[in-house]
Order: structure tokens, then sequence, then C-alpha cells
């Protein structure tokens, strides 16, 4: 079937008419589709869904995510992931099966204000959503600048298979860790490097709407790079 | 506020780092204060009113007049209340609900830097000795929460009773009875401007923003009136100033204070 060309719409916009399905952001009103949010439409294959152009983070199960720990109980440990819900890192998690809430102490592993990569592995918004660090490329961030941008620009930040964020990798030599919740944590030897790859995510979170982006990027990066 | 605010470790390194070469993350100098901006009369049923801007913070306050019966003990002069909330609007760990204990504070720093300094004349405030005098209520509502909320609620504070007018009242049959149509100006003596000043670890700075001030050791507040002297203290934090840091502060918060007491001079008489 045909595939429209991705079109701006506001909340209440008319998408289209006729016999179409209604997926995400979007709702049917008789046989027309109408968009809930602003954003930019997108019909595949008889399918209707808007993507965002603005808004919060709901966490999703396997995202990875970057979180500050805000408090801990006995158990475990409250975590801001930059959404309405907070994550909820085990203890167990950290130190393992045998841990005994007596003897282990949690703030010796992390402390208010630490920061982490970690993978969401539940979440159904009735409880908190569950974090893990226990993973590859998972755990405490040391070093590094960290970065914030809205979270529904962040595929547009990732790019095509990762295009996008490898096109700045390859030309900053930075070190980028991409947090589906909008966190970054930049890390590069290099100062220029750093602010070059800062100023191109500026550029890419204000002119996510736009086409042509990856071209304009890399344009950036070349001619700051003489 | 309860639940404040906590800063990531990666900042706090980087303040930290930066404070040894004497810097600031928003490349201000240590005795430097954020950009203020006035504004009067913003709220217009109000008898005085303005908006402090110090960077990103933000406070509205109000002026409202009436009679009242003045306390047992000070039945010949005027009454003055200063309040302060922070709205929810103003910041994520910002709730409703009563205040909390730093809240209390706010509001009384703010009150004690307007009384202490004799701003207003009190004594020529009164409509009946022991029966009636003027009472004025003056209330910050915090809107945007950048950090430093005691000098912007001042300031915000300062400037509004500064350009307030007093409804005129007379006493009929041992009550006060407003006269219609006739204003006069508040009787203003002096112009007090409060300078608060953080200390992380050796190194003091002025006005701090909310990241600084989650870093804090120790940290005071100055009030000067407009001859350039001390009128109130509040000192807050875990831990304490040397002697000769104190006497810095002291220096600097007349100085500071000389700069913004300008600002919202100008910025009352532009109003009028």
């Amino acid at each position: 079937m045909t595939n429209e060309k991705n079109r701006h719409v506001i909340p209440g916009e008319v998408i289209v008419s006729g016999n179409y399905r209604s997926e995400q952001n979007t709702f049917m009103e008789g046989n027309k589709i109408v968009s809930s949010i602003i954003g930019l439409s997108d019909i595949r294959d008889g399918n209707v869904r808007v993507i965002p152009l603005t808004g919060g983070y709901i966490p999703k199960d396997d995202d990875l995510v970057i979180g500050k720990i805000i408090s801990h109980s006995a158990m475990s440990w409250q975590v801001n992931i930059n959404s309405c819900y907070d994550g909820m890192l085990p203890a167990s998690d950290v130190f393992g099966r045998d841990f005994s809430s007596h003897s282990d102490d949690l703030t010796s592993k992390l402390a208010n204000g630490d920061l982490i990569v970690a993978r969401i592995v539940n979440s159904d918004r009735t409880r908190d959503p569950l974090l893990t660090i226990s993973g590859r490329e998972l755990g405490k961030i040391d070093s590094g600048e960290l970065l914030q941008i809205s979270p529904s620009k962040v595929p547009r930040l990732i790019g095509k298979r990762g295009s996008m964020i490898q096109m700045i990798e390859n030309a900053t030599n930075a070190n980028v860790t991409i947090g589906q919740n909008g966190l970054l944590v930049i890390s590069c030897e290099d100062s220029n490097g750093l602010i070059k790859a800062i100023n191109a995510i500026e550029l890419i979170e204000e002119q996510a709407h736009i086409a042509n982006l990856t071209d304009k990027v890399n344009e950036m990066l070349e001619s700051k790079s003489e | 506020m309860a639940n404040s605010p906590i800063i990531d470790t990666l900042k706090k390194t980087h303040i930290l780092e930066l404070l040894k070469d004497g810097k600031r993350l928003d490349g201000r100098s240590l005795d430097q204060p954020r950009e203020l901006s006035i504004d009067i009369g913003v709220i217009p049923k109000a008898e005085g009113s303005a908006r402090a801007r110090l960077g990103d913070t933000e406070v509205v306050a109000g002026v409202k007049v009436q009679p009242e019966r003045p306390f047992p003990d000070t039945g010949d002069q005027g009454m003055l209340m200063c309040t302060a909330e922070i709205l929810p609007i103003a910041h994520p760990t910002a709730e409703t609900g009563p205040p909390t204990p730093d809240v209390v504070e706010l509001a009384r720093v703010t009150d004690r830097g307007i009384r202490e300094s004799k701003m207003l004349d009190m004594k020529q405030l009164v409509l009946e000795k022991d029966k009636s005098v003027i009472g004025i209520f003056c209330d910050n509502a915090v809107t945007d929460h950048d950090g430093n909320l005691f000098d912007v609620c001042s300031y915000a504070t300062t400037a509004a009773l500064n350009s307030c007018k007093l409804p005129k009242y007379e006493m009929k049959d041992d009550a006060p009875v407003k006269i219609e149509g006739e204003v006069s100006d508040p009787p203003i003596a002096t112009l007090p401007v409060s300078v608060t000043m953080i200390r992380i670890g050796e190194h003091i700075l002025v006005d701090p923003n909310m990241d600084e001030w989650t870093c804090l050791d120790a940290r005071i507040t100055i009030t000067t009136n407009s001859d350039g002297n001390i009128v109130a203290l509040q000192k807050g934090g875990s831990e304490g100033f040397t002697h000769e840091q104190l006497t810095n502060c002291a220096e600097m918060s007349i100085q500071v204070g000389k700069k913004i007491r300008e600002i919202i001079k100008t910025a009352s008489e532009g109003s009028n």
C-alpha cells in the first residue's frame, strides 16, 4: 500500500479519512482519524500513527535510561528517570542474591546524586518501573558531561540504525550514552570534540522536525573541524 | 522544601572544580549577583505590588492594606505582616499544603528585614491609639525557583511596599471608615536590601543559583538599610563561617546591596 509523506499535525487535526486503522496518539471520529498530539503523521500499510514532537518520557520495557539516585529504603534505591514515574532499583540487583538489609549498607554502593545507566526490566504502570544495572555498559557513571534533551527527540538523535549518533561520535571522538528518557552522558578526552558534540546534539534537538537533518549536522561537524 | 532537590554528582564535581580557579558554572564572578529586573504594579487590585526576577528566580509580591485592631502591647503602632509561599509551578519539588520549615524561615527572614530596618514608620499608621491602626500585609508568591529565594522575596517586598498607596481612613462612631478616592504615600524611612552569600569550602559566593545552593556548607543572609548599616542577619547550613569570612560577607552585602537598592529605586520611580 502507499506510504503517505509525513505531515505536521496538531491535536484535533484530521489526518486522513477512509478505511484506516488508528494507532499511537490518534483516535477515530466516524471514519476520520484525528491526531491527539503535536507531531508528525505517519501512514504505513493502512495504519495511522503520530510521532510526537513534544512530551515527557513514559517508561517501556527494555529501554536504556540514565537516572539519578534520589533516595533509598532498606531494600531498594529510588531513581529519578526524568519521568512521572520514579524507577526502583532493588538492592539485590547490586549486592547479589545474598543481600542482607542488616549487614549491607546501600549508600556504600550508590549514594544520593549518583548517576546510573540502567535498563528497564518491567514497567506496567501499576508499580514503579523496575530497573537493573547488571549487564554490559550498565552501572554507575563516574565521568562525563550530562545533557538533557526532550525524550521525544531521542529517536532523531540516534537516527536510522544509529546513523546520526555514529556520525557525531566518529567526527568528534566522543562517546555518547543515550538514555531513552532524554538524558545523555558524553565523554570525550578532547575538549573541542566535546563542545562540538554538544553543539551537534543541541542542533538536532532544535531542528528535529526538519527534513535533511543528517546533511545539516554533517555539514556543521565538518565545517568546524577545519 | 521537605524533598529538596538533589544535584547529580557529575555537576557537583564540576562546580567544585571550577571554584578552585575562582569560577562559577554560569560564568559570573564570585561577588556578582544575577541580573535583577523589577516590574511595579503587576497586580491591579492590590494597594502595591511588584514582580522581582533575579536570574531564573521570580517572586510576585502583593500588598494589601486594611484597618486592624492593634496588638495589646503595641497600640501606638501600625501592623505589618509578611508571608511567603512557594507555588507548585515554581519547581518540581514544591507542593501545596502546610508550609515546610524552610518556607516558614523564608517568610520570617523577609519580614525581619522590613521590620528591623524600620522601613515603615509604624507610628504614623495609627488611626486611634489602642483601638484601630492600619495593617499592611505583604504576601510573596514564588513563581519560579532557581535558588536564593531570600533575596528575591526581599527585593519584591521592598519594591511593592515602596510603591504602594495607602487608602485614607477616618474614625466614625469608633469604627474606621475608608475615605473613597483618597490615597497617600506610605511613610518610607529607608530601603532594606538583603544579600545572601553561601560558603562552599573556602569560597564565598553571592546570590547562589539552585545548583550552587545544593552544594553549600553554610549560608548567611545580611540585610542593610539605605545608610549601609546592617539591620538583620540570618545564618543557615550545617557549618559555620570564620571571623574573617564574616567580615568579608558584611562588606560584600553593603557593596552589592547598594547597587541593588539603585535598581529598586529606579523601578519605583519609573512607575510613578
